[in-house]
């Protein structure tokens, strides 16, 4: 896993491989699109997932927060992804997970998804809030249509992005896409689509590989 | 009947025998040869004297939804003769919902149905009864199902109905084969024998070739198509009713405009048919053909097979027709009646293809007639019976293996397989215990599998007809009207405010928005013609040596058909300039232009085995540097060009077509993961993974949408042992790779006469090759342009050449 940095409205942050978005100067971790129990929302309408999404994303959180020790862990939204993820089995894993960080903060934006699904169960305490939230030079939002004045930090679109290689060959990863009023986060959940985005010019584009992150 | 001077031919009379004797059996005879009253005079004579309560008593089945409702009329006319106590009804996705009702109190006698619509009787609680007084199934058009998966589905339904009433007999129907006891096997089954009748009075025939009076000698493949318009209008003209096949969808589309320009008087007179119009303006032109009241219709496969057109007189087939199976098949929807003629043209659309019009009628003369591949045993398809099974009453484990493996497709299904498809159906097949409530299927009292809810009842029958869907996209205009549906896959490669040629109009895509494609009429102008994905039809491997077979006659300087004849400068000028690929020569040129080093190889194995074949040469030449070489195929060859120069001969001696590690050469060569993600999209559909909602649904249903790639990423990195990905992985070897048919070719590549040439300049064959790769890179004008700059300076070589030789 590395790190790029790159100037916000002034402040440093860090872009990580692996999905998330780091704020040294407030301690701030944040990640787009978990979309916890996603695989276990398909099983109830009988679509076989495998099992092991919601592992791999909590061991990948956990990753981070190691690296990290951010003081707080912002959701931006699509934190839990339908009413079906509410089953016993994730509250149970998502309290166990809460248990292993019991100091941390952790603020969830309301996204679309949240929005049907309901807030998180209140064991885990979160601080849940609606778009825009400001603080500093920044809106934490759900989707950039939420932004108001300040630079948007947000997710929704789970962009990637295709390069194209010789020979006709192509490769699909994910990305940060900074934009002039905001940026739009990856989505960090392991069982989740994306979509492809153009890039337009005073864009840059941070291709998070798992491994590696770099600009495209 | 006999009375009413019906004559019966000798292979009815056959049928009749077998049926009387209680045999199931495949019959195979030509089209308009009286299949349809051999096999139902039989069964109505054997069954109908039999009285019992009322019920189902015999299954038609029918490929097509549209052939239904004739086979239905069909069928009542002589049942109502000879057995007016029988009703006869039909079951498809057009019955009425009323129709329905009252099918659901009692079904008729007779019932003509889809595979479909079977399967979803099959998934009926009660269907055990519904078919426990069953005489009789007959399949109709087997061969059109026989090599697909709705062949396997039914299969898996005929297998199904033998278990529920275990007398039943089976027949099947079909057109010309080319293995016929393989038809039969897949038809009836382990361990059921069958007779096999034939109708023996050949089907008269004429097949000739249009052959345009001025031939180029550096054909440019498809290009020149339109050239023999004028010749196509005479051929229209002298016929009462013709069928212009086309073997894509934009020629079809480009050829309707073409020759209502050259003849507009036509307007209203001809008509365009194809499978991705509108079902409503199908049925109209369908409609108006049976009439009689239309002059042409230029259609693609969507015509092959389905209602019978009495006043079809001709057939004309633009371009080749890349199989023999496939020209007999469309040459039989003229004269469709017992002792008409059938008569069909070929239209070549470049100088090549008139020694592929020169083959194929050598290979129609000698009765090479291509064999079907039976899919084996694809999961997908099998998962979904499963389902279907636990919806229709239910099934113990052991007894639905026995059954299934019954068929010829399960035939060596193992018992580990079955019970994995059982528990990926169950719960996704992870551990059993894991999440209880998650279960698709639960075990009933009896210990019988039964689907777990109501909820999941309903979205299982709704995918069953998913076998043959592609993901496609409706085509609108912003004012309101529906013109079809075009694949998804073209779709996305059009950009806003694109041109492209629909349903016979030019239409500019506006946008694109929840599976429509909004589109206005365009603007006048050159048009962009569609490119339709996946519509190339496969050269068939009996054609080829057809057609290797013609040249080598050339090559020793016999010009047998006219065809040949006419091609004969350009096999000459090939001859001169390099060499003629025969069976026992192969041929490779090397040639050195501006662009670099150029190899052209004529394996003439088809296009899909060229791209294995190209890739692998490129990949164990550079040894897996990807980008090395630019890649160029057709039918006939490829191209591989590099900007340094290979030594191709020290290559071939070092093994360059050995088949060692064959397997793993092609997929490391060509991403196989890529093409096996592709298959994975149609695999994902029929195992239920993707699932396209139910019609009117709130959006919030999107929530459980996810596409197929992401699926198959999940069981990659999840479940990597899912037999649901090692279906993918073999389904893009065997039919995107043709991974048998490559080791073939390699194995005579071996054994041929290697002929190595360094001609001056690009051969009449490496000719299209040069221009195919140029397509790919440049725009539709600047080819164009390029072109005509090479054939000049190509002709002037070759008239010059034949100057001298002249003087």
């Amino acid at each position: 896993m590395n790190e790029i940095a790159v100037e916000l409205s002034g402040e440093e942050v860090l872009l990580s491989s692996d999905r998330a978005l780091y704020w040294p100067r407030e301690r701030k971790l944040f990640v787009a699109d978990a979309h916890f129990g996603k695989a276990a929302a398909f099983r109830a309408r009988g679509v076989p997932v495998p099992h092991g999404t919601t592992e791999d994303n909590f061991a990948r959180l956990d990753t981070l927060l190691v690296r990290f020790t951010p003081r707080a862990l912002v959701f931006l939204g699509d934190f839990l992804h339908a009413r079906e993820s509410r089953g016993e089995r994730m509250t149970a894993a998502l309290s166990a997970w809460r248990a292993r960080h019991p100091l941390l903060d952790v603020l969830l934006i309301r996204g679309n998804h949240d929005a049907r699904a309901g807030d998180p169960p209140a064991e885990l305490r979160f601080v849940t809030l609606n778009a825009p939230h400001v603080e500093g030079p920044f809106e934490y939002c759900h989707h950039s249509g939420e932004r108001e004045r300040g630079y948007g930090i947000v997710g929704h679109l789970h962009p990637s992005f295709v390069l194209q290689g010789r020979a006709r060959q192509s490769v699909r990863l994910p990305c940060f896409w900074m934009r002039k009023t905001h940026v739009v986060l990856p989505a960090f959940g392991a069982f989740t689509g994306t979509m492809a985005i153009e890039r337009e010019s005073g864009d840059r584009v941070f291709l998070a590989a798992r491994e590696r992150i770099f600009e495209a | 009947m006999r009375e009413r001077g019906f004559e019966a031919a000798s292979f009815q009379r056959e049928v009749w025998n077998a049926v009387a004797r209680g045999e199931s059996g495949l019959l195979h005879a030509g089209t308009g040869s009286g299949k349809t009253y051999a096999v139902w005079l039989g069964v109505l004579e054997a069954f109908a004297p039999i009285a019992k309560s009322r019920g189902l008593r015999v299954l038609w089945v029918t490929p097509m939804r549209a052939l239904a409702a004739d086979t239905l009329r069909t069928l009542a006319c002589a049942t109502e003769e000879l057995c007016p106590a029988w009703e006869v009804g039909a079951r498809t996705g057009d019955t009425t919902s009323t129709e329905r009702a009252r099918q659901s109190k009692h079904l008729p006698e007779v019932l003509v149905t889809t595979p479909e619509s079977l399967t979803l009787l099959l998934a009926r609680d009660d269907s055990r009864a519904l078919f426990f007084a069953l005489d009789a199934v007959i399949v109709d058009e087997w061969h059109e199902l026989l090599s697909n998966k709705r062949g396997v589905q039914t299969q898996l339904a005929l297998a199904r109905l033998r278990r529920f009433s275990p007398r039943v007999l089976t027949w099947g129907l079909s057109a010309t084969l080319g293995d016929v006891e393989l038809a039969r096997d897949a038809l009836l089954g382990v361990g059921e024998r069958g007779t096999i009748v034939t109708d023996a009075t050949p089907k008269p025939m004429r097949i000739d070739t249009l052959v345009p009076e001025k031939i180029e000698r550096f054909p440019w493949g498809g290009h020149l198509g339109l050239r023999q318009l004028a010749g196509v209008v005479r051929e229209i003209e002298a016929a009462s009713t013709t069928l212009v096949f086309c073997n894509v969808r934009s020629a079809a589309e480009l050829w309707y405009r073409a020759l209502l320009a050259e003849r507009p008087e036509w307007a209203g007179r001809i008509a365009l048919h194809h499978g991705s119009m509108h079902q409503s303006e199908r049925d109209f032109v369908e409609r108006s053909l049976k009439e009689g009241s239309l002059r042409a219709v230029v259609c693609t496969s969507s015509l092959d097979l389905g209602v019978d057109f009495l006043p079809v007189e001709r057939v004309l087939q633009i371009g080749s027709p890349k199989g023999v199976a496939r020209l007999l098949q469309r040459a039989g929807r003229s004269g469709h009646a017992p002792g008409r003629v059938s008569r069909a043209t070929l239209v070549p659309t470049n100088a090549l293809e008139i020694v592929e019009a020169a083959a194929v009628r050598r290979g129609v003369a000698a009765g090479r007639v291509e064999s079907s591949r039976v899919p084996k045993k694809p999961f997908d398809v099998l998962v979904q019976h499963v389902v279907t099974c636990a919806l229709g009453g239910g099934f113990r484990v052991d007894e639905l293996f026995d059954e299934v493996r019954t068929t010829h497709a399960y035939r060596d299904l193992s018992r580990p397989e079955f019970d994995w498809v059982v528990a990926f159906a169950t719960n996704g097949g992870n551990s059993l215990e894991a999440y209880p409530e998650h279960h698709r299927l639960i075990r009933d009292e009896e210990m019988m599998l039964r689907v777990a809810t109501p909820a999941l009842a309903r979205r299982h029958r709704m995918s069953i007809g998913t076998i043959v869907a592609d993901a496609m996209i409706r085509v609108q205009m912003l004012r309101g009207r529906r013109l079809g549906s075009i694949e998804e896959a073209f779709v996305s490669m059009l950009r806003q405010g694109d041109t492209f040629l629909f349903s016979g109009r030019e239409l500019e895509l506006v946008r694109i928005h929840e599976m429509t494609a909004w589109v206005r009429a365009a603007k006048k102008g050159a048009p962009a013609v569609p490119r339709w994905n996946g519509s190339r039809m496969a050269f068939s491997e009996d054609l080829a040596e057809c057609m290797l077979d013609v040249l080598g006659d050339a090559g020793r300087g016999l010009f047998v058909e006219p065809e040949m004849q006419a091609v004969r400068p350009l096999l000459e000028l090939q001859q001169r300039w390099s060499a003629l690929p025969t069976a026992r020569s192969l041929v490779l040129e090397q040639i050195r232009t501006r662009e670099g080093h150029h190899l052209f190889c004529y394996p003439f194995a088809g296009r899909i085995a060229h791209i294995g074949l190209s890739a692998l040469f490129a990949h164990r030449v550079t040894r897996g540097v990807a980008g090395t070489f630019s890649i160029s195929v057709n039918d006939y060859g490829f191209e591989l060009l590099s900007a340094e120069p290979v030594d191709w001969k020290a290559r071939v001696e070092q093994g360059l077509f050995a088949t060692e590690n064959l397997f793993e050469d092609v997929i490391a060569s060509l991403k196989g993961a890529q093409l096996a993600l592709r298959r994975f999209r149609e695999i994902a559909r029929i195992a239920g993974l993707v699932f396209s909602g139910f019609p009117g649904q709130p959006k919030s249903a999107r929530q459980l949408q996810a596409s197929s790639s992401l699926f198959f990423e999940v069981f990659q990195k999840y479940d990597p042992s899912n037999l649901l990905l090692s279906q993918a992985e073999r389904e893009s070897l065997d039919q995107e790779l043709e991974i048998g048919r490559l080791g073939a070719i390699l194995d005579r590549m071996r054994v041929q006469t290697l002929v190595m040439c360094t001609p001056p300049r690009p051969t009449p064959f490496a000719f299209p090759l040069l221009v195919g790769r140029l397509r790919e890179r440049f725009s539709n004008e600047e080819v164009s342009q390029r072109v005509q700059r090479m054939l000049l300076d190509l002709e002037r070589v070759a008239a010059s050449e034949e100057g001298v030789r002249v003087s």
